[in-house]
């Protein structure tokens, strides 16, 4: 493995159910390499989101750590510069077209100036939507939605993509176009790939695959 | 632009889609708010500022009044036009008198004015409507409309006029009235002034009320941008003890106080229009929050911090304050320009139209705002706004990114 850019070490997250208590997250450890694919499956509740969001910032584990190799920046503006999310709900904000919905990640990180602005339509571009930049999301298909979010995680030239079952909401086709756009922009952009699917086709098309069972990685 | 900013823009004024329900219902609430507390500060504002101006038109700023009459006023005339700030001074006598015409009596309000100097304190000729100020000499008089239309008397008619003082005389001698031509009729716009007063030279009101080459009190016009007060301080040093200078305002001190009390209390009242506004605005923001919790989400997975993602809300109860303000000024200043058209197609079907000149002593509504009102209007409007931006922008930055994703 190349270098790693993101560690985690016996990350461990419990929730509370009720008076239940429900461990999600037993002890996982994960390295990911620069330039890596790797894929997470397994069944549902068996933590893959959770442990998403716990690489992602967007939650803190109870116990464990985690380390984001070579990011000197903290909290928010950390997921801004280090991270692209994709997620099976796309989340395209309903009231900007599908070009600054792309350009509100870098508008986010310094605001958009001609560069972002040629980034972003080049980008939309690259997942196939360059006739399709002024259109609303409500203007746009499910499959067009995530080419957009894809297009929208990569806006700000991350280290590690993040992708949440980004093809749960899609048909088996569009599904695996996406898959394949994902892996595509990947190794071409060389970003580090996390992709979280139930699809054992899709999970194995990536260098490497995880499966998380009751906690932990078996 | 920050992404806030620009986010806020977007979600209270799409581009490209159906103007948002949110928008819409914001801020016409607050444009009524606005304008209603416009037209209101700026009508009971006229009625004092009508006032003034009406009081001022007919005798000038500062008055002089005296125990008795004021003798040798020639030399008081001389002192007052010498200190700072006087543009002229005219002397008057006034009282009542009875006038009849073809048998029909009326009790008027007589002011003597001394034809000479008249024209330094106020110009009477724009209130003429018929006859001329120029034909006003001893033997004639100009009468208010509303005592030429009782009386039925028209122009060049003459009427017969009775002072107190004859009321003085002994039983035997035979009470003779003076004859006097009416030359003119003149309008004020007024209620009381234009209802039952007669203008005549100050030496026949001299001689109707015995005064002997006295006067009751002198007018005096001040220079422009010179203060009421200051001036009537002025005066004041330089008269003899027996005398004493009244600014409009001092002579009407209780009347004024009971209109700026009303106006403190109306501008109270209605602030609660806004503020009901405002609270309307902070429950439709409100659920704009619970409507893009999972867009407060992708926010914070973006990137957003929880300060910027607070300003992104808090700026949208600005924005709908700002464009709320603006329409409410808008439209509160288009009511009142047109506010007799509107008053007049009221009356017409109400039928109210002469009971409220009877008592509000204007023929018309008057309106007079001043700079300041609008200015606390504005400011009251948009620091209500900003504060119903406050707490549903607290409640989004506290949404945890990963709550707000997971919600439904």
């Amino acid at each position: 493995m190349s270098d790693a850019i993101i560690s985690a070490r016996g990350l461990t997250k419990t929730f509370l159910s009720g008076d239940r208590r429900i461990e999600v997250l037993r002890g996982v450890d994960l390295e990911v390499g620069a330039g890596e694919t790797v894929s997470i499956r397994g069944e549902s509740g068996s933590g893959k989101s959770t442990l998403l969001n716990l690489l992602a910032g967007l939650d803190t584990p109870d116990a464990g750590t985690l380390t984001w190799v070579g990011s000197a920046d903290t909290g928010a503006k950390r997921r801004a510069t280090y991270l692209g999310i994709v997620f099976q709900s796309f989340y395209l904000i309903p009231e900007l077209d599908a070009l600054q919905n792309v350009l509100m990640a870098a508008r986010i990180l310094k605001g958009p100036g001609a560069i972002e602005l040629a980034r972003a339509k080049e980008l939309l571009a690259r997942v196939g939507l360059a006739e399709r930049a002024h259109h609303l999301p409500t203007q746009l298909s499910g499959g067009e939605r995530q080419r957009v979010a894809v297009a929208r995680a990569l806006m700000n030239t991350p280290r590690l993509i993040l992708a949440d079952e980004p093809t749960g909401n899609l048909d088996e086709q569009t599904g695996g176009a996406i898959i394949e756009l994902l892996l595509g922009l990947s190794a071409e952009t060389k970003t580090t790939l996390v992709l979280v699917t139930h699809n054992v086709a899709h999970a194995a098309k990536c260098s490497r695959q995880l499966l998380l069972r009751a906690g932990q990685f078996s | 632009m920050p992404w806030y900013f620009y986010l806020a823009l977007k979600q209270l004024f799409p581009t490209g889609r159906r103007f948002p329900f949110f928008t819409a219902i914001s801020v016409v609430s607050v444009a009524l708010g606005v304008a209603l507390l416009i037209v209101v500060l700026g009508v009971m504002g006229g009625f004092a500022y009508q006032i003034r101006q009406t009081i001022i038109q007919t005798e000038g700023e500062i008055q002089i009044k005296a125990r008795g009459s004021i003798g040798n006023y020639h030399e008081v005339v001389r002192r007052i036009e010498a200190v700072p700030g006087v543009a002229g001074a005219s002397p008057y006598a006034s009282g009542m008198l009875m006038v009849v015409y073809q048998n029909k009596p009326s009790f008027p309000l007589m002011r003597g004015l001394d034809m000479a100097s008249i024209g330094h304190v106020v110009s009477l000729e724009k209130f003429v409507t018929a006859g001329s100020l120029d034909a006003l000499d001893d033997d004639a008089v100009i009468l208010s409309e509303g005592l030429a239309d009782a009386l039925g008397v028209p122009i060049g008619a003459n009427i017969e006029v009775y002072t107190p003082l004859m009321l003085a005389r002994r039983d035997s001698e035979v009470i003779l009235p003076h004859t006097v031509k009416v030359v003119g009729v003149m309008r004020f716009g007024h209620q009381e002034l234009d209802k039952s007063t007669i203008y005549c030279t100050l030496r026949l009101a001299q001689e109707l009320y015995g005064l002997v080459g006295d006067v009751h009190g002198i007018n005096i016009r001040i220079q422009p941008g010179a203060k009421e007060d200051e001036v009537a301080g002025r005066i004041n040093a330089v008269l003899p003890p027996d005398m004493r200078a009244f600014s409009w305002m001092d002579s009407f001190a209780d009347f004024l106080t009971v209109l700026k009390l009303e106006k403190n209390m109306m501008t109270f009242v209605l602030l609660f229009v806004v503020l009901v506004a405002a609270f309307l605005t902070m429950s439709l923001l409100l659920v704009l929050v619970l409507k893009k919790t999972r867009e407060i989400g992708l926010l914070g997975a973006l990137g957003a911090s929880r300060r910027q993602i607070a300003l992104c809300f808090c700026l949208q109860g600005i924005g709908v304050g700002v464009v709320g303000t603006a329409a409410g000024l808008g439209l509160g200043l288009t009511v009142l320009h047109f506010r007799n058209d509107i008053v007049r197609a009221i009356t017409r079907v109400t039928g109210g139209q002469e009971l409220m000149a009877r008592f509000y002593q204007f023929s018309e509504l008057p309106e007079h705002i001043e700079v300041r009102d609008l200015v606390v209007i504005v400011t009251a409007a948009l620091v209500l706004s900003t504060l119903a931006g406050i707490i549903p922008a607290v409640i989004a930055a506290r949404l945890k990114p990963v709550e707000a994703l997971r919600s439904e």
